[in-house]
């Protein structure tokens, strides 16, 4: 409970902590709005006779909100290596694995929590905007739990590469360029194959409500595939963690 | 006792008075020195250059039949319905339009056209001018299907217009009329190489309708094959004919031996009509465009996939040339070496737009060629596809740009970590600004996602496109197929406007704040 609170307490004096989680919870509302004020009510008179797939539409706003819980997470690990505090963070407390545990479960509830607030919102302010159908259960929960992972994400990457500069690159390129590669390549095979196996585009297919069948995995399993990059970089980076000199 | 007074040392050079160009030394050695950036930079372009190759190695094309290439060596499409005499000569043919409508019931295209054309032969792709008539773009003079000038915007389906065109040697000149009376020309222009007999007459052709409906979950495209009816009277020649009597011919469209290869399909290839009435109404009825095809794959553009990969790089080196400074305190020392502190902002800028395009050119233009290679390994070669070479544009436009590209991501880096100072916060930002617009751009509603790459740094990457886009062609400009709804040098000046923005506010900043 000491360690949680010790991590807590470092999280929480953090100035950028709260700038991130912010800007995450504004990002995800403004972007999910402006999408879903890009669809007029002419082409969308009710939920039945549109052909969007409004939940997901007004949940957009995730792909703007991971990067700040990306960078939420990579400096949770990377500011204790960009200022040195991490030797006596481990002088206090040398069970690392204990520690990295205890920073990740700090991080995941609080991303957690911000991330419920700003799915809640966003969803709210697009049903102001748009008539929305009712959300699932699947599609709201994934979202949160998708920014939770991301989070994590980072945090592996800043404890395996120890360097918060370039844990935000690798991890921005993990979730961006290699979506965007896998949309303009021109082999449909390799095509499918990115869709399928790299943690952005398999994660979000849990947003989806409709055309199920069309998605290239499956939502649960696809949100699978982004905690299995999470769970397996967090791992290793515990096994570097504690291999290495801080 | 007297203590002896002595003078502290002073450097006998005025600190502002240093001269920009030892601040550019320094600051590169600043950049030269730290081992990882240099790595940061081989890496860089090994990975543009790989991506790249692999990119172009995804694509594949089997050729897809014969092309028509226009006087230029351009592809192009010449399918209509032609009600012609031969020429010989010089001399002018006029007419009345009286009518275009649509055959086939669906809504008329805006660029259908009919009117009076000049022509090398019948053959597909020959030499050409013509005077037409549109239902949305007024009364235009096209010439060898690259060029295009307006004339009067009167609308044909309220009143009827007179098209003149008349043959000089090697120049014609189009003319209209809005009561046969007076004139005004519309343009004049050398049609070089135009054999002295030529094909004159009237013309009637529309292109297919090419309809965009993209939801959240996909885009469908309705295509389909349209026809117009065109009315003329009081047609006239004057000049040289060896015939006596009009013939009609689909140009490129179903002959004597089926249908041309790149006229309409099988399936819809019916032959268009020509009725000539006692009192000396035309009534063509046809499909098809002259104009040039911008239907094929941007084979310059499918070779820069790399670029997305290397603006990571960009980024993280833009990044870090800064904050690297304020994270172990250099920036004091640089301040006190150098009070003045736009004067440090200007050279950093230097250092790093020049180093990062100095790389940047080097992996665009090796990945490039690397990939031009493999596409046309994998089918796209000539004569249907074109042989791009480095030095001309549009591929040079787009290797110099995308490096340039790339060094102003640098930039805009740099100066947006000026104004956060925080490494992980910046990249954040700016990897969010340009890369993130391509994606959303990919499942937004259209109007959207246009609108994204018009006002996002995003914009730029039209600078790789290599497909010119005629006014006179209706295109869906669509993302996912790598259509960027600016030009070129537009879209490029919308980031070059985001990296001045930062530059500015990370000035003022710079002063207003402490170190």
């Amino acid at each position: 409970m000491r360690w949680l609170h010790a991590e807590w307490t470092k999280l929480r004096t953090l100035p950028s902590t709260w700038w991130l989680l912010g800007s995450t919870v504004l990002l995800t509302v403004a972007v999910g709005a402006a999408a879903a004020s890009s669809l007029t009510t002419g082409v969308c008179p009710s939920p039945d006779a549109c052909h969007e797939d409004t939940v997901k539409l007004s949940l957009t706003g995730v792909w703007l909100g991971q990067a700040t819980c990306l960078v939420l997470g990579v400096l949770s690990m990377g500011s204790e290596y960009g200022t040195g505090t991490v030797r006596t963070t481990l002088s206090a407390m040398p069970q690392r694995r204990r520690l990295l545990a205890a920073k990740a479960a700090v991080l995941a509830l609080l991303t957690a929590a911000t991330g419920a607030v700003a799915i809640t919102a966003a969803l709210w302010t697009a049903h102001l905007v748009l008539p929305v159908e009712s959300p699932t259960l699947r599609a709201t929960a994934g979202s949160v739990l998708i920014l939770t992972l991301v989070a994590l994400l980072g945090l592996a990457l800043a404890t395996l590469l120890r360097d918060t500069a370039a844990a935000a690159t690798l991890g921005l390129g993990l979730l961006y360029v290699v979506p965007l590669l896998a949309d303009l390549l021109g082999s449909p095979v390799w095509q499918h194959r990115l869709n399928r196996w790299t943690p952005m585009p398999a994660a979000l297919s849990i947003q989806a409500t409709r055309d199920l069948d069309r998605l290239p995995i499956a939502p649960w399993p696809g949100l699978g595939v982004l905690a299995a990059y999470a769970a397996g970089l967090l791992v290793a980076g515990g096994v570097a963690f504690g291999l290495r000199d801080a | 006792m007297t203590t002896p007074t002595r003078t502290p040392y002073r450097s006998r050079l005025h600190p502002a008075r240093a001269g920009f160009g030892r601040l550019l030394h320094a600051e590169w050695t600043k950049f030269r020195t730290v081992r990882a950036w240099p790595v940061v930079l081989g890496v860089a372009v090994v990975a543009v250059v790989l991506v790249c190759r692999l990119g172009a190695s995804g694509s594949s094309t089997s050729g897809g039949g014969p092309v028509t290439l226009g006087p230029g060596g351009e592809r192009v499409v010449d399918v209509f319905r032609f009600t012609h005499r031969p020429l010989t000569g010089d001399g002018s043919v006029t007419v009345r339009v009286t009518g275009l409508r649509s055959a086939d019931g669906k809504g008329i295209e805006p660029w259908a056209k009919a009117g009076v054309i000049v022509k090398q032969n019948l053959d597909e792709g020959s030499r050409y001018a013509a005077v037409v008539a549109t239902p949305a773009h007024g009364i235009r003079m096209q010439w060898n299907f690259t060029h295009d000038t307006a004339g009067s915007a009167s609308d044909i389906a309220t009143t009827p217009h007179w098209l003149r065109l008349t043959r000089s040697g090697q120049h014609l000149t189009g003319y209209e009329s809005a009561d046969g009376r007076t004139w005004s020309k519309i343009e004049d222009v050398r049609l070089p190489g135009l054999p002295r007999t030529v094909q004159v007459g009237l013309l009637a052709a529309t292109p297919a309708h090419n309809n965009v409906h993209r939801a959240f979950s996909g885009t469908s495209e309705t295509y389909g094959g349209g026809t117009v009816t065109a009315t003329y009277d009081r047609l006239a020649l004057r000049g040289d004919s060896t015939a006596t009597a009009w013939k009609s011919t689909d140009v490129g469209g179903p002959g004597p031996n089926g249908p041309a290869p790149n006229g309409p399909a099988p399936q819809d290839a019916q032959p268009g009509r020509t009725d000539v009435s006692p009192s000396g109404t035309y009534t063509l009825t046809g499909r098809g465009d002259i104009a040039p095809a911008l239907d094929g794959p941007d084979m310059v553009q499918m070779s820069f996939q790399g670029v997305f990969v290397g603006v990571l790089f960009m980024v993280a080196l833009g990044t870090l040339f800064v904050t690297g400074e304020y994270k172990r305190g250099l920036i004091r020392t640089t301040f006190t070496a150098t009070p003045a502190r736009l004067k440090v902002l200007a050279a950093k800028t230097t250092v790093i737009a020049a180093v990062t395009f100095t790389t940047g050119l080097l992996a665009t233009a090796v990945g490039f060629s690397l990939a031009q290679r493999v596409l046309r390994h994998n089918g796209f070669a000539p004569p249907e596809f074109p042989d791009l070479s480095l030095l001309e544009n549009p591929a040079l436009r787009a290797v110099v740009g995308s490096a340039a590209l790339l060094s102003l991501v640098a930039v805009l880096a740099l100066g947006v970590a000026a104004v956060l100072r925080n490494s992980a916060g910046t990249i954040a930002t700016v990897v969010a600004l340009v890369i993130l617009p391509q994606i959303l751009s990919f499942a937004f509603p259209l109007p959207a996602a246009q609108w994204l790459l018009r006002v996002t740094p995003a914009a730029a990457f039209a600078i790789q496109q290599g497909v010119t886009r005629y006014p006179q062609v209706k295109v869906n400009c669509l993302p996912e197929s790598g259509c960027y709804p600016l030009s070129p040098w537009n879209g490029f000046a919308v980031l070059a406007a985001y990296a001045a923005a930062a530059l500015l506010l990370a000035a003022w900043r710079l002063r207003r704040r402490d170190a």
